[in-house]
C-alpha cells in the first residue's frame, strides 16, 4: 500500500520535476552567461500562465499552442527589459540587478493583477488520463513533461549546432577574448537574456498542467524559491544542470510529501515547502557550486 | 571638543522625528498617518543597517519582523498567568523578540554570509517563505491558526492601558526604535565596524586581504539590523494590533517596502531611509485614497529608474550638492 502510493507519487514526480528543470533552465542560462540572478524568475512563470489562460478561455486556443506564443512574448519582454535596464547594469554592482531584476518581478506582478484582477483562477483542459496501474497521469501532464524534455533537448542543439549558440558558448568561456574574435558580445547578452526569459515565460504555460486553480499575479514568489533550489543543485549556471536538478526536486518533492502524509498532526504540504527551503541552505553550506558538478 | 561634532548628523534626524511626533501629537486625525510615517522610517532605518552598510540585499527580512512579533506574542499568550509579572510581560516580550530574531539571523547569516553577493541573495530569498512553512507544517505555535491575544492583553494591563497601548504607547515606541536604529547606524559609521563595511562593500577581496574579517562585520550588521526588525515587529504589529497568523507577518510585500524605501533615500546614508520613509510613506498614504491598490504599480517602475539613473538616491544627491557647505556636517 505504502509502496504503491510512494511509487505512484514518485511516477508524477519524475513528469513534475521535467516541467521544472525547464522552468529553472531560463534562469540558469542567464546567470551562466550574464552573471545576472533573476529575482523576479517567479513573476515570468506567472506570465506565461496568464498567456495561457488568455489564449485558451478567450480564444479557445489549445495550452500547446500557448507555448510558442509564451516564448515569444518572453522573448519580447527579454529584449524590453535588457535594453531598458540590465544592459547598464551589467557593470554595476550585484545589488543593482539583483534589485533591478526584483523591481521587474514587482511591476509585472502589479500589472497584471491590473488587467486581470488578483483572485485566483483556471481552466480546465480535458484530454483524457492514462492509468499506469499505481497511478492516474492526465494526458495535459504528460504532454508538459514531453514538452519539456523536448524544449531541453532543443535547447542543447542550439547551443551545439548553430552559430549563435557557439557564439554565446564562447561569452561564456571567455567575454574579452570572444570581443577580440569578432563576436558581438552585447547581441550575445540579449540574446542569452531574451532566450532565458522566452524559456521561462514559456515554463509558464506547461507548469499550468499542475495547478487546476492556482493562477494567480502573485504565484510566481513560490516557484522563484523552487527554481533557486533546483539551480543551486544543478550548479546554478548550467542549463542543463537545471534540467537534472528539476528531476531530482521533482522526485524529492513528491517523495517528502508522501513521507509527511504518514506523520500525524502536520500540515503535509507545507512541510514539502519547508524542506525545499531546507535543502537549499544545506546545498549552498556543503556544495555552492553545485552536487551535480562531478568535480 | 572633537566629540561634539561627531553627532551633528544625529540632528536633522532627531529633529524630524520630533517633528513627527508633535504634528501628530497636535494636529486632530493626523496621528494615523504619523504612526504610519514612523514604521515605514523605522522600518528603513533598521534595514538600512544591513543592506546600506554592507551592499548585500537580504530577500527575507520580513521574517524578522515575523519572529520578532511571535516573540511578544508568546510572552503574552504563555505568561498571562502569571499574574505578578504584570507589565514585565510587555519586557520580556521585547526580550524574547530579540532573542529570537537574533537566533533566527544567526542561522541563516552562519550559511548565507559565508556566500558571496548573488548567492547570498539566493540563500536568503526562501526564508520568510521557509518560516512561515514551518510555522504552519509542523503546526508549532497554533500552526496556520495564529494567535489573538486581545483578551490576554486586557487581562493583564486592563482595558484602558491596553487601548492606549495599541492606539498610542505602540506607536511611540516605533519612533524609540527609529530613532535607536539611526544612533547605531551612526555609531558604526563612526566606528572600526563602518570603516570595514565600507571597504568591503566597495572591494571584498582588497578589503580580506587588508586583513579585514569580512565574515565577522557582515554576522554585525546582520544580527543588528534582525534585532531591530525584530523589536519593530513586536512594537508595530504585535502591540498594535494584538493577533498573529503566519502569512501577514512573513509577507514579501515589507521587504519589498524597505527596499523601495532604501534606495529611494538612499542606501548607506544615516538620513536616507528616514527621506525615504517619508516619501513613500505619504505619497503610499494618498495613493491608497486616490489610487487605492496601485501603489507598487507605481514605486516598481520608479525604483528601477532609481537603480539605473540615480542609485545614489535623494540623501546621496544631497550629499554631494552640499558638499564644501555649512550644511555638509548635517547630512551624512
Amino acid at each position: 500500500m505504502f509502496f504503491e502510493q510512494l511509487g505512484g507519487n514518485l511516477i508524477q514526480g519524475v513528469v513534475l520535476g521535467a516541467v521544472y528543470g525547464m522552468a529553472t533552465m531560463g534562469l540558469s542560462l542567464i546567470f551562466g552567461v550574464l552573471k545576472v540572478v533573476n529575482v523576479g524568475h517567479g513573476a515570468f512563470i506567472m506570465v506565461g500562465a496568464f498567456v495561457t489562460l488568455f489564449l485558451f478561455s478567450s480564444l479557445g486556443i489549445s495550452p500547446l499552442f500557448a507555448v510558442p506564443v509564451a516564448f515569444g512574448v518572453g522573448m519580447g519582454l527579454g529584449l524590453i527589459f535588457y535594453y531598458t535596464t540590465i544592459r547598464k547594469l551589467i557593470k554595476a554592482p550585484e545589488l543593482a540587478t539583483l534589485l533591478a531584476t526584483f523591481s521587474i518581478g514587482v511591476l509585472l506582478e502589479e500589472l497584471i493583477k491590473l488587467i486581470f484582477g488578483s483572485e485566483f483562477r483556471g481552466y480546465n483542459w480535458v484530454v483524457g488520463k492514462i492509468d499506469l496501474g499505481i497511478t492516474v497521469l492526465p494526458l495535459s501532464k504528460l504532454y508538459a513533461g514531453i514538452g519539456s524534455v523536448l524544449i531541453a533537448v532543443l535547447l542543447f542543439l542550439w547551443f551545439k549546432k548553430t552559430r549563435a549558440g557557439s557564439a554565446v558558448r564562447s561569452v561564456v568561456e571567455d567575454s574579452e577574448g570572444a570581443q577580440v574574435c569578432g563576436i558581438n558580445v552585447g547581441g550575445a547578452y540579449a540574446l542569452s537574456f531574451a532566450l532565458g526569459i522566452g524559456l521561462t515565460v514559456a515554463s509558464g504555460v506547461l507548469l499550468t498542467m499542475f495547478i487546476p486553480v492556482g493562477i494567480n499575479p502573485y504565484m510566481g514568489g513560490g516557484y522563484t524559491l523552487k527554481a533557486f533550489v533546483i539551480a543551486v543543485l544543478g550548479g546554478l549556471a548550467s542549463p542543463y544542470g537545471a534540467f537534472f536538478g528539476g528531476l531530482i526536486f521533482g522526485l524529492i518533492e513528491n517523495g517528502s510529501y508522501t513521507l509527511f502524509a504518514y506523520i500525524p498532526g502536520v500540515e503535509p504540504f507545507a512541510l514539502t515547502r519547508f524542506l525545499s527551503f531546507v535543502i537549499l541552505l544545506v546545498i549552498l553550506l556543503i556544495r555552492p557550486t553545485g552536487i551535480l558538478r562531478a568535480k | 571638543m572633537k566629540q561634539i561634532p561627531k553627532y551633528l548628523p544625529l540632528v536633522p534626524v532627531f529633529a524630524a522625528y520630533c517633528v513627527l511626533f508633535l504634528i501628530g501629537e497636535n494636529m486632530e486625525g493626523m496621528w494615523q498617518l504619523m504612526s504610519m510615517l514612523l514604521f515605514y522610517c523605522a522600518l528603513g532605518q533598521a534595514f538600512n543597517v544591513f543592506l546600506g552598510m554592507t551592499g548585500y540585499v537580504d530577500f527575507g527580512y520580513v521574517a524578522f519582523l515575523g519572529v520578532g512579533t511571535y516573540g511578544m506574542a508568546l510572552s503574552i499568550t504563555r505568561l498571562v498567568q502569571y499574574e505578578f509579572l504584570g507589565v514585565w510581560i510587555i519586557v520580556i516580550g521585547f526580550g524574547l523578540a530579540m532573542v529570537m530574531s537574533t537566533l533566527l539571523s544567526m542561522a541563516v547569516g552562519a550559511v548565507a554570509l559565508r556566500l558571496r553577493g548573488a548567492y547570498f541573495a539566493i540563500a536568503t530569498i526562501g526564508v520568510n517563505e521557509g518560516f512561515r512553512f514551518l510555522i504552519e507544517g509542523a503546526r508549532i505555535w497554533n500552526g496556520s491558526e495564529g494567535m489573538i491575544f486581545t483578551a490576554d492583553l486586557n487581562k493583564i494591563l486592563g482595558r484602558d492601558t491596553a487601548a492606549a497601548l495599541s492606539t498610542y504607547w505602540a506607536d511611540v515606541m516605533v519612533l524609540v526604535i527609529a530613532a535607536l536604529a539611526a544612533f547605531v547606524t551612526l555609531v558604526y559609521m563612526r566606528s572600526k565596524i563602518g570603516y570595514a563595511l565600507t571597504a568591503l562593500r566597495e572591494d571584498e577581496d582588497a578589503a580580506k586581504v587588508m586583513g579585514i574579517n569580512v565574515t565577522k562585520f557582515k554576522i554585525i550588521a546582520f544580527i543588528t539590523s534582525a534585532c531591530l526588525a525584530g523589536l519593530l515587529g513586536a512594537t508595530a504589529w504585535a502591540l498594535k494590533t494584538p493577533y498573529v497568523f503566519p502569512p501577514e507577518v512573513f509577507e514579501i510585500h515589507y521587504t519589498i517596502e524597505a527596499i523601495i524605501i532604501v534606495m529611494l533615500g538612499g542606501a548607506g546614508t544615516l538620513l536616507g531611509p528616514l527621506v525615504g520613509g517619508l516619501v513613500y510613506g505619504i505619497a503610499q498614504y494618498y495613493l491608497s485614497i486616490f489610487l487605492p491598490g496601485f501603489q507598487l504599480l507605481i514605486f516598481a517602475p520608479v525604483i528601477l529608474v532609481i537603480i539605473v539613473v540615480f542609485p545614489e538616491g535623494i540623501v546621496g544627491m544631497l550629499k554631494a550638492r552640499t558638499r564644501g557647505s555649512a550644511l555638509e556636517r548635517f547630512i551624512m
